[in-house]
């Protein structure tokens, strides 16, 4: 690194650089005596022993102003989010309907995603609530844990519940099913008392005539208040979010659909410029037929 | 600025008679010396040189020059035949250096220093954003946009010092044009006054006292003229002109006025015969320009310190690009984490700074009077071990002034400093009374009038140096001189002349009941001596017998050997019935005795040194910088005021003196016992450089005293071999490849000509050695400064870095974003590090050796390990637990940090679940992403706080120093603080900054951090103070 002005030969050079590697005659090896090593081999093992400690300890003191089932702030979770499945890379969904392989995963990621819903494990774990009103679990004063959550059946999905279907959601059909399921976040009550739901139009004109009829599970795609407040995870283990499954029965074929869904609730904007999923979800849609 | 040139000429007329014999033998040998000085270096430096000696003019007469020229000395050149002439030679100036094109300029700012690095960076952005594109046509335009900044980054910088160079050396172009210089001309048979610079071979000028000659001229007539030669030939004696020829070589001819000199009284009428880079003092100054300009140390310093910070961006650039790689990213995020880790490695705005931080220290320096032309040689000054100074106006005041006096067999001493105000001789005696007479009446200067209100040392007088000396002196004394003289009537008087070296006038007494007339005589001593018969003694008249005048040599030796030009002075009443009231003296014949005189007292002058040039010796002695004296005085005066100022300390001898004193030939003296040395110029012209070596690294003090001008360079180069930054002194022309190849050239403000202005790096605006001493002072300062500067800097880089290295390494989203880090070293970093400039010494920075060029770097190992791998981890550390604080209350707990990069980033993955079951939408996450890296900016900040808190000091602690003394600091500090919470609540809202809004506690994370620095930092110094020489300083003093 040393930059020389005198012009050295490269005999000299590695000459040098020898005796910098080791100096037989003060034994130093890279310019160090083997004191001088250990002193500053140990000066750094206590330097950064003392450093990572500080480290531990300002994080275990920062962890301590956090608790472990609600966390501190929300600032950036006003609006939830609105999210689809099958999640698919870029979020649009290629059905070939000849090719079984290209919905096959799709399928897949459904049944697995479809699962915890099943009428048998929702009956097993959580309660039937009254539907149109929150399912508050207030702590009043003493810890109530864990939270109770409210039963959604895999079966209010309808003829995209998958169960004994032979079209697998529709996909061999060319009828795709997407569900659509809203961002949880913690002690927010969505809908504002007010009933919600969810719909879709395609995004331009085009979008809307190629888009065709679809039906929505639960009817009309509404989301129960009884689904919230959410808890969060620790509290609310067996939580299940709550589904809105849009079965699209004749899109047309060969043509890429921008599909647009939003839920109408009183407290979720769905405007927000940058934030493109806050409340909504876009993405493309494309039933391929020979 | 007339008047101060007035007062300096009026001094320059100093007739050092006794002296000049020997210069005008010693001539010739000068001009060889020239040749011999040049020859060596390069072939047609020499031919050039030959054609200048073969220039004939001087011998021919005046109508063969008539007819050369084609002009008539009585008419003149017609203005066509003038103009004609003007277009073909072109105009009587000197070609100024040539200049490197503005652009050139400019275009080295823009790839100097990290400059490439930067532009690395933003070709890659590019060439990033190319692939992206070619992979998806509507990739975000984030990449381009980095690389547009990146460039602006450079091109700003890269604008900005290149201003800062322009603005400084405008400082010259301005000190340059001060006077325009004009000529007054024959043409078309009239007299009028043109522009020098339209001057053209074969003009009829006339130059007056005062004057500088506007071309090289041959003297066609000349009345009285006398000449400066002095920035061309070395001569600081007055040279007589004449019309005749006398000599062979032009420049020892008496008919040629040379260019740029200076007419110092009576007129002359010439013929101009070269114009402009023809003339003499243009072929020399062309000279100059082909000494090579010596690259400054503190460039040398920089290009180190920015090879060692590109080595590291580099070497870990390159590292972590394999690492990435290997980890199995995509090409294009390894390039982009590449990006980013040259630009956090990169201190953008350290150049910028250091170019402020010189140029406040030039202005600082500018101010005790030391213009620096270039901005670099600010620091080159406190790096220079060796002085080579001028005597004449450097270290002396620059005007004869009574030193000694002689009366009643005893040496009193009179006041030397500046403003003569403490006289303490015993002014009781009668022989005072009759010598002070003499003194007052036995003078020809005169004040010149209208200056009464001005002290009497400042005021300007017609005369030459000793009558001037003598006339302040008396008048410091017994006042008003004139009136005395007045009353004194003057009837008779014999100007002095070299062939009497006497000055002799008659006058009426201003006693009314004395009507005798008195005669007073001053002159060389042994000449006045031997006029005498009589000597005064306490007022009283004795017979010169054998003892008085062996107590008269006795003095007149001592004084001489203190390097004094002594003067005797000697009076006699005429009797009065001789030579009654009505009697005329006749000065041709002499009608008045002349012997048998009384000898009243000797008076010796000196031009004695600045006051405050001892101090400023004894100062560069503790510093370590040796002073050499080069002078073209004659050997005992040069070695009189070298004893006086300390460059020769009173207990130090040199062989002769040894000689002296054990009473041995000065061959048998063992060399090593010397100290001093005087050696001369027809000394050093024998010598061989190894001889000049050996001279240099043996003797501590140096005087050469006879040397033209042109042998400083001979001696600059001989302390550059014994690897000495060397600052040299020069006002003349032929000084300035000396000025040229000395690391720092100090050219003379007042009495510098221009071509040393040219050549040198500064200018003395005072010409006083002392403020070379302050400029030496500022100069290690600037150099202890920009180390905490560069320290303070290079800190926060390792904090900048270690996010991206653990964001490739461990997945972790993004702690900091490079326009963050952009942010900090152009936002809040700058005015913080300029404020370090403003540092005071720690020490006495002027006790300590001067630095060793290549040992003691400006960066060096210390410096950067204990920046990089000390401060700046525990500011890694500091930010990182800001950054943790804000995404575990927002959500993400650290815990589940690792490895969630890709999902993070991916903008397809809008419901990411934190630490707690919610479920995020992509943008929720990249709003969370910039409160992160503006958590982690504040963190940064925070403890930059700290950081330049501690660097205020090296050694001492920061409560030593004092917290409060240097208020920039806390400026400084305010304004990270400003420009942090400006960019977090007022452009928080501008997405394409990715600066957020922050909860005022994330403020304070960093805090016990900042402390924890602050703490480290005084145990670290405390250490250093207590254990010196130990491991512990060894490893951590920077």
């Amino acid at each position: 690194m040393v930059i020389q002005k005198e012009k050295k030969s490269c005999g000299q050079v590695v000459e040098e650089w020898k005796e910098f590697v080791w100096n037989p005659r003060t034994h130093q090896f890279m310019g160090r005596t083997g004191a001088s090593w250990a002193f500053i081999l140990l000066f750094y093992l206590v330097f950064y022993g003392f450093l990572t400690a500080m480290f531990t300890l300002t994080m275990w003191v920062m962890l301590q102003t956090v608790s472990d089932h609600t966390p501190k702030y929300q600032d950036r979770l006003a609006t939830p989010g609105l999210m689809i499945r099958p999640k698919t890379e870029n979020l649009d969904v290629i059905v070939n309907v000849s090719d079984s392989e290209s919905w096959d995963q799709h399928v897949q990621k459904l049944n697995k995603f479809l699962e915890p819903y099943n009428d048998s494990i929702q009956a097993q774990k959580n309660d039937v609530c009254r539907p149109g009103r929150y399912y508050e679990q207030p702590d009043n004063g003493v810890l109530n844990y864990p939270k109770r959550a409210c039963q959604f059946n895999r079966t209010q999905l309808g003829d995209c519940s998958g169960i004994g279907d032979p079209t697998h959601y529709g996909y061999s059909t060319g009828q795709p099913c997407i569900f659509i399921k809203m961002n949880r976040v913690i002690n927010f009550y969505a809908g504002a008392n007010q009933s919600m739901n969810v719909t879709c139009v395609g995004k331009r004109d085009e979008d809307a005539e190629n888009l065709g009829n679809f039906v929505m599970f639960p009817a009309n795609g509404n989301i129960d208040l009884m689904y919230f407040p959410y808890y969060g995870k620790k509290f609310h283990v067996n939580y299940t979010q709550p589904l809105v499954a849009v079965k699209f029965l004749n899109v047309t074929p060969n043509v890429e659909v921008n599909v647009e869904c939003r839920v109408n609730a009183a407290n979720i904007a769905t405007d927000d410029e940058r934030d493109k999923f806050a409340g909504r979800v876009a993405f493309k849609l494309r039933v391929n037929k020979t | 600025m007339t008047k101060k040139t007035l007062e300096i000429y009026s001094v320059e007329l100093s007739g050092t008679k006794d002296i000049q014999q020997t210069d005008n033998g010693n001539g010739k040998e000068k001009y060889r010396g020239l040749k011999n000085c040049f020859e060596p270096r390069k072939n047609h430096h020499k031919e050039e040189l030959r054609k200048e000696v073969d220039l004939d003019d001087h011998k021919l007469s005046i109508k063969e020059l008539e007819k050369k020229y084609g002009t008539n000395i009585i008419t003149g050149l017609s203005s066509t035949q003038a103009a004609e002439l003007l277009a073909r030679n072109g105009p009587n100036a000197l070609t100024p250096p040539k200049e490197t094109p503005e652009i050139i300029k400019f275009l080295k700012q823009m790839v100097g220093g990290f400059s490439i690095l930067l532009w690395i960076g933003a070709i890659l952005c590019w060439i990033a954003y190319g692939i992206q594109y070619s992979m998806n046509t509507s990739s975000s335009l984030d990449n381009v946009y980095l690389g547009c900044v990146l460039a602006l980054v450079v091109i700003l910088t890269g604008i900005f010092a290149y201003y800062q160079e322009a603005k400084s050396t405008n400082i010259m172009a301005t000190f340059n044009k001060m006077i325009p210089q004009q000529a007054l001309v024959i043409r078309d048979s009239e007299k009028t006054t043109i522009p020098a610079e339209e001057l053209v071979v074969g003009d009829i000028v006339e130059i007056r006292g005062g004057d500088r000659i506007p071309a090289d001229v041959r003297l066609l007539s000349v009345q009285g003229c006398k000449v400066d030669n002095s920035s061309l030939t070395g001569e600081s004696e007055p040279q007589p002109r004449s019309s005749e020829f006398t000599h062979d070589s032009p420049l020892e001819t008496k008919n040629i006025g040379f260019y740029s000199t200076t007419c110092l009284e009576g007129t002359a009428t010439g013929m101009v015969i070269n114009t402009g880079d023809r003339t003499i003092i243009g072929q020399i100054a062309s000279l100059a320009s082909g000494v090579g300009n010596e690259k400054t140390p503190i460039a040398i310093e920089i290009q180190h310190f920015v090879h060692i910070v590109a080595g590291v961006a580099v070497s870990i650039g390159i590292l972590f690009f394999i690492i990435a790689v290997s980890l199995k990213y995509q090409v294009l995020d390894s390039i982009i984490f590449l990006i980013g880790i040259i630009v956090a490695n990169v201190p953008e705005g350290l150049l910028a700074t250091v170019t402020v931080t010189l140029s406040l220290t030039a202005k600082r320096m500018a101010k005790k009077n030391c213009l620096v032309k270039n901005l670099e040689a600010v620091e080159t000054l406190g790096s220079t071990s060796i002085i080579c100074s001028d005597k004449t106006g450097t270290l002396t005041q620059n005007r004869m002034t009574v030193a000694h006096l002689w009366f009643d067999n005893q040496i009193f001493i009179a006041d030397t400093s500046e403003d003569h105000s403490n006289q303490v001789f015993d002014k009781s005696s009668g022989t005072w009374a009759s010598l002070s007479k003499i003194i007052t009446l036995c003078n020809r200067a005169e004040f010149s009038p209208g200056q009464e209100s001005v002290p009497i040392m400042k005021r300007v007088v017609v005369g030459d140096a000793s009558e001037t000396a003598l006339l302040k002196f008396s008048e410091v004394i017994l006042g008003d001189v004139m009136e005395i003289r007045k009353r004194n009537h003057k009837v008779a008087e014999i100007p002095f002349n070299s062939t009497n070296k006497f000055q002799l006038s008659i006058h009426k007494t201003d006693d009314p009941n004395d009507q005798r007339f008195l005669l007073v005589m001053k002159g060389a001593p042994e000449r006045i001596l031997e006029k005498c018969s009589t000597i005064m003694v306490n007022g009283q008249k004795q017979p010169l017998d054998k003892n008085t005048a062996e107590a008269f040599h006795t003095a007149y030796m001592e004084l001489g050997g203190l390097g004094e030009r002594v003067l005797g002075f000697c009076h006699l009443y005429l009797p009065a019935d001789e030579f009654p009231e009505t009697y005329t003296f006749d000065v041709d014949t002499m009608n008045f005795p002349t012997s048998n005189l009384c000898f009243v007292g000797l008076l010796s002058m000196i031009d004695p040194p600045r006051s405050t040039v001892p101090d400023a010796v004894t100062k560069c002695r503790s510093a370590g910088i040796k002073v050499i004296m080069v002078t073209g005085d004659h050997p005992i005066t040069a070695k009189a005021i070298a004893k006086s100022v300390g460059i020769i300390s009173a207990n130090s001898e040199t062989v002769e003196d040894i000689a002296k004193r054990l009473h041995i030939a000065v061959e048998q003296v063992n060399k090593r016992d010397a100290k001093a040395a005087v050696v001369t110029g027809m000394e050093l012209k024998d010598m061989s450089p190894e001889q000049l070596d050996e001279l240099l690294t043996n003797y501590s003090e140096i005087v050469f005293a006879r040397t033209s001008p042109q042998q400083k360079l001979i001696i600059v180069e001989g302390c550059q071999r014994q690897n000495a930054v060397v600052a040299v002194t020069g006002d003349g022309v032929n000084d300035s490849p000396a000025l040229k190849k000395a690391d720092i050239g100090i050219a003379m403000g007042i009495a510098g000509s221009d071509a040393a202005k040219n050549a040198a790096d500064m200018i003395l605006l005072d010409d006083n050695f002392a403020s070379i001493v302050t400029g030496v002072e500022e100069g290690r300062l600037i150099f202890d400064n920009l180390k905490k500067t560069i320290a303070y800097t290079l800190t926060k880089n390792i904090a900048e870095l270690c996010p991206f290295l653990i964001y490739i390494i461990v997945g972790l989203p993004l702690p900091i974003g490079t326009i963050t880090i952009l942010f900090i070293d152009l936002g809040t970093d700058i005015i913080p590090s300029i404020a370090l400039a403003y540092e005071k010494a720690e020490s006495d920075i002027m006790n300590r050796k001067p630095r060793h060029k290549k040992k003691d770097r400006l960066v060096n190992q210390q410096l950067a390990i204990y920046s990089y791998l000390h401060i700046g981890l525990m500011q890694a550390v500091g930010a990182f637990v800001a950054y943790f604080t804000v995404y575990a209350q927002e959500g993400f707990k650290p815990s589940i940090h690792i490895n969630i990069r890709v999902e993070w980033e991916d903008s397809n993955v809008n419901d990411l679940e934190d630490s707690y079951g919610q479920q995020w939408t992509w943008y929720q996450r990249k709003y969370l992403e910039w409160m992160g890296y503006t958590a982690f900016f504040v963190g940064i900040m925070v403890q930059q706080i700290a950081d330049l808190i501690i660097r205020k000091t090296r050694r001492n602690s920061i409560f030593q120093q004092g917290l409060f003394r240097n208020k920039v600091i806390w400026v400084g500090i305010a304004s990270q603080i400003i420009i942090a919470l400006t960019l977090s609540y007022g452009l928080g809202s501008v997405t394409a900054l990715s600066f957020t809004m922050l909860r005022p506690q994330y403020w304070f994370v960093a805090v016990p951090f900042a402390i924890l620095i602050w703490v480290y930092d005084e145990v670290r110094k405390l250490f250093i103070r207590l254990y010196p020489g130990s491991w512990w300083d060894k490893n951590m003093y920077y």
